[in-house]
């Protein structure tokens, strides 16, 4: 007898287990009967306006320069007393003066102190400058290289050349100095032909001009005689004819580092 | 957001030292134009990067606030890392905020277009070159748009500019972070942070006279070179 009350209550369980099953899969399967309780569907995301993306520094600039707010000196060593060059706030054609930035830093008694190059004779000159004497940072990216044997002038931007013209230089008895030198300004819708349509000053300072007037600094200009154009033919500046110059307009800045070699 | 402004890193009179010896120079009219919106802005318009959507004449404002501060931002990181003059930690945090910086600005003006203004001249006056006031001053700048975002946020008119800003806005919270962690601050010291007004952001980059005219390097004049 008790065998068959086991097999029984076995049946029994087996029957209800597959009642509950089958009454979970109707609620399961059947829709919501809850629509006034339902959370409202939201809105697609907006896609952002934007697309933005890491963008590197640019490459390492050829130079860094700084305009010359306060008339100051350079000294051979931070706060020290030797000045190797007196730097005014103006050039002697009225516009900013402008200073090439060497990178290096130094705070001495609360006063930050850097390293910069200015006009010198014959060659610019190396020393240091109150920070608070200059303004911004500009960085640059082009060179120029003015070579006396080959009379080219040569532009590059990051290294690689994008602008050559032949040149006019100064002639033996008024050569254009050797040396490491950078643009200062750009002067331009001035009367005279002899400098063609624009100009640019450099830091360079013609040795043997000392007298002539704004101190004797070499120029890069135009020309009213493009017929001398290659040639050692003037006082120190350098020439090109004036389709070049005006070429050269677009692509160099001031603050552009000019080697002559 | 915090309390931690320009003034408030400033207390032991670092940067305003740097300030001091210097001649006038400012130039808050332009980020006070900016904050007057498009008609006011007297800046020369460029050509398009991009096709430019249409923005409402409030999104192009917000937008162009939001540009200023992102050349400001991304001229100063770029000319740290151009010098090298900080600390190596530092720098790294330079090198890496830089780039998102500069990708803002270029976002920012592509979806601005015609509507894009020129980046302003700036002196960094040495901050670029001195650790600590580099480090104080980044955290403020950074803790100031991530504040000014979450304000711009509830102002725009545009959903697809909503979401860019808090794209912006959670890049700006983590260079946020990750700046105070480099200067011994607690990165998130309180339950919530609190938005700001242009007008506080205005008077705090004011304060520092980074911006400033540009430097009149060519003039109408007769070259007197040796010729």
């Amino acid at each position: 007898m008790q065998p068959t009350r086991r097999s029984g209550l076995g049946a029994a369980l087996a029957v209800a287990g597959l009642l509950i099953a089958a009454a979970v899969a109707v609620v399961l399967a059947a829709p919501s009967s809850r629509p006034s309780t339902a959370e409202p569907a939201l809105p697609p995301s907006p896609s952002s306006a934007l697309e933005p993306e890491n963008v590197p520094l640019d490459p390492r600039p050829a130079a860094l320069w700084a305009p010359v707010v306060a008339r100051s000196a350079a000294r051979s060593r931070p706060g020290g007393p030797a000045v190797v060059a007196h730097v005014p706030a103006r050039t002697p054609e009225g516009t900013t003066n402008i200073v090439l930035v060497l990178g290096q830093s130094e705070r001495r008694a609360g006063r930050l102190w850097v390293r910069v190059r200015v006009p010198g004779s014959p060659d610019d000159v190396r020393g240091w400058m109150p920070r608070a004497a200059l303004g911004g940072y500009n960085p640059v990216h082009t060179r120029l290289v003015v070579s006396r044997t080959r009379l080219t002038a040569t532009l590059l931007r990051d290294g690689r050349p994008v602008f050559r013209a032949r040149v006019g230089i100064g002639t033996p008895a008024t050569p254009t100095p050797r040396g490491d030198f950078y643009v200062r300004n750009q002067l331009h819708k001035y009367r005279s032909p002899f400098y063609g349509p624009l100009a640019f000053g450099t830091s360079a300072r013609s040795a043997t001009a000392s007298d002539w007037p704004a101190g004797g600094f070499v120029g890069i200009h135009g020309t009213n005689r493009p017929d001398l154009i290659p040639g050692q033919v003037s006082a120190g500046c350098i020439r090109m004819v004036n389709r070049d110059i005006v070429r050269l307009d677009r692509l160099m800045r001031v603050g552009t580092p000019v080697s002559v070699r | 957001m915090s309390d931690l402004t320009l003034e408030a890193v400033d207390r032991s009179g670092a940067i305003a030292e740097a300030f001091d010896q210097l001649t006038g120079g400012t130039r808050g009219d332009f980020f006070r134009k900016a904050l007057i919106g498009g008609a006011a802005l007297t800046a020369v318009l460029e050509a398009p990067a991009l096709a430019a959507p249409h923005n409402t004449a409030k999104d192009v404002a917000i937008l162009r606030f939001d540009l200023n501060l992102e050349y400001l931002q991304a001229a100063m990181y770029s000319e740290a890392e151009r010098l090298g003059e900080i600390r190596p930690r530092t720098l790294e945090w330079s090198r890496v905020v830089g780039a998102n910086e500069r990708g803002h600005v270029k976002a920012i003006r592509a979806l601005l277009g015609r509507d894009a203004t020129k980046s302003p001249s700036f002196n960094f006056r040495g901050v670029t070159e001195d650790d600590r006031v580099f480090t104080e001053t980044a955290v403020a700048f950074e803790d100031l748009t991530a504040a000014l975002l979450k304000t711009q946020a509830t102002q725009v008119d545009s959903r697809r500019l909503l979401a860019a800003l808090a794209s912006l806005h959670s890049v700006e919270a983590r260079h946020a972070a990750w700046i105070r962690h480099i200067a011994g601050i607690v990165p998130s010291a309180d339950a919530f942070d609190e938005p700001t007004s242009k007008a506080k952001v205005v008077r705090l980059v004011e304060s520092t006279n980074f911006v400033t005219s540009a430097p009149r390097t060519k003039r109408r004049r007769e070259p007197r070179y040796t010729g």
